[in-house]
């Protein structure tokens, strides 16, 4: 239903949809931009993870993730390619709440404390966090980008398939 | 107001999983994606070097964080056997198994006080970023962030040449950056290894143990704990 107040017939839902992709464009901007002022210490973080040994590998990690969510968040705010920048972020976020909770498994194992009480810096962007924190955060994240993928978040958007589509 | 041009298209097959088109819409904003990001590390004064080995200590041996102090300790230090070599043997080890040696806070202590380090025959270096570097340094130390060296190697790279003994350290505990300036002194710079030592408790310790700090730019005079 059309709300009255909202600007050009928009329905509440429609408001709702673009708050929520400003909202999760700008969290990426936020995390990417904290991450891609100090590359050092994410590196360092990222580290941490043992994903791999090899430091051109692990490098081109530290440098393409805080920049590739800047620009994902860049794209959500202006509303170009909404669904395809919303299913990259869905990855993304699924593979980063997938080795975090890998991590704070081990944490939790290796301090022998509970599974809640695990703290440290997933080198996401907003320094040390509770593991049970962070976890409803990426999946609150998660389900933001699975909604806007759904086709939500439509109002507002530069160009919101693109490449543009005819017909 | 809103756009209607993909209203056509569904978002997901039947199945669930995105239709082609939106994954490759998602490659293609993967692919430009990286093209920015790696153009924005050339550009940016703090980008790293994709083929530059950061850790040539080849990182620390655990993973994981140190313990929540109360929890842990009340669990008796679950996966430490109590045989288990302490942190600082285990850092001895490591470093002289890469030929470099671990100097401890009395040893440190000493070479501060010897009339040496007045005359530059024995340097400090620290390893760690500019902020804390800032924030508080052994007095007369050089800066050495080993992520960024070619900021700092021709400031230290001469006086490292006529010294006799260079201790190098971080914040201590897991940091490895010490160890990685002392290995990047040594085999990207040239200067020997006999004489360079790192300093496994570092500032935390240093402070803590109330011995003088210096703020701010080196030899800037502004001290904490000057001692006698």
């Amino acid at each position: 239903m059309k709300h009255p107040l909202l600007p050009g017939g928009l329905t509440a839902l429609d408001a709702a949809s673009v708050l929520a992709r400003w909202l999760l464009g700008g969290l990426f901007i936020y995390m990417g931009c904290r991450k891609a002022l100090h590359p050092d210490l994410f590196l360092k973080l990222l580290r941490e993870y043992q994903l791999t040994e090899n430091p051109l590998a692990l490098n081109s990690i530290a440098i393409a993730v805080p920049w590739v969510e800047v620009f994902c968040g860049l794209l959500l705010l202006a509303g170009i390619a909404v669904r395809g920048t919303a299913l990259l972020l869905a990855g993304m976020l699924a593979a980063f709440t997938a080795v975090v909770f890998h991590r704070a498994l081990g944490v939790q194992a290796a301090q022998a404390i509970p599974f809640c009480a695990v703290r440290f810096d997933c080198g996401c962007g907003g320094g040390p966090e509770f593991i049970c924190a962070k976890l409803p955060e990426n999946i609150g994240m998660f389900l933001l980008a699975v909604w806007l993928l759904a086709g939500r978040g439509r109002a507002f958007c530069a160009f919101y398939a693109w490449p543009a589509r005819s017909g | 107001m809103i756009d209607n041009s993909a209203q056509a298209q569904p978002a997901t097959h039947a199945c669930g999983c995105p239709s082609g088109k939106i994954v490759l819409e998602a490659v293609v904003v993967g692919a430009l994606g990286l093209a920015f990001a790696f153009l924005a590390n050339q550009l940016s004064p703090r980008g790293l070097n994709p083929a530059r080995n950061y850790s040539p200590g080849g990182g620390k041996a655990g993973v994981v964080p140190p313990p929540a102090p109360a929890a842990s300790r009340s669990s008796g230090g679950a996966n430490v056997p109590a045989s288990a070599p302490s942190p600082a043997a285990l850092l001895a080890q490591r470093l002289e198994a890469k030929g470099l040696h671990l100097v401890e806070r009395p040893e440190a202590e000493k070479l501060f006080h010897d009339p040496r380090l007045q005359q530059n025959a024995i340097l400090f270096i620290d390893a760690r970023d500019e902020d804390h570097y800032q924030a508080g340094h052994i007095p007369g130390a050089f800066e050495f962030y080993p992520y960024y060296p070619e900021k700092y190697l021709a400031a230290v790279l001469t006086p490292c040449q006529f010294a006799e003994q260079i201790v190098v350290y971080c914040t201590g505990g897991e940091c490895e950056d010490s160890e990685s300036a002392a290995l990047f002194l040594r085999d990207a710079a040239g200067v020997p290894g006999g004489k360079l030592f790192v300093y496994g408790g570092g500032m935390t310790e240093w402070e803590a143990a109330g011995l003088p700090v210096e703020s701010g730019p080196r030899n800037s005079g502004n001290l904490r704990n000057p001692g006698p």
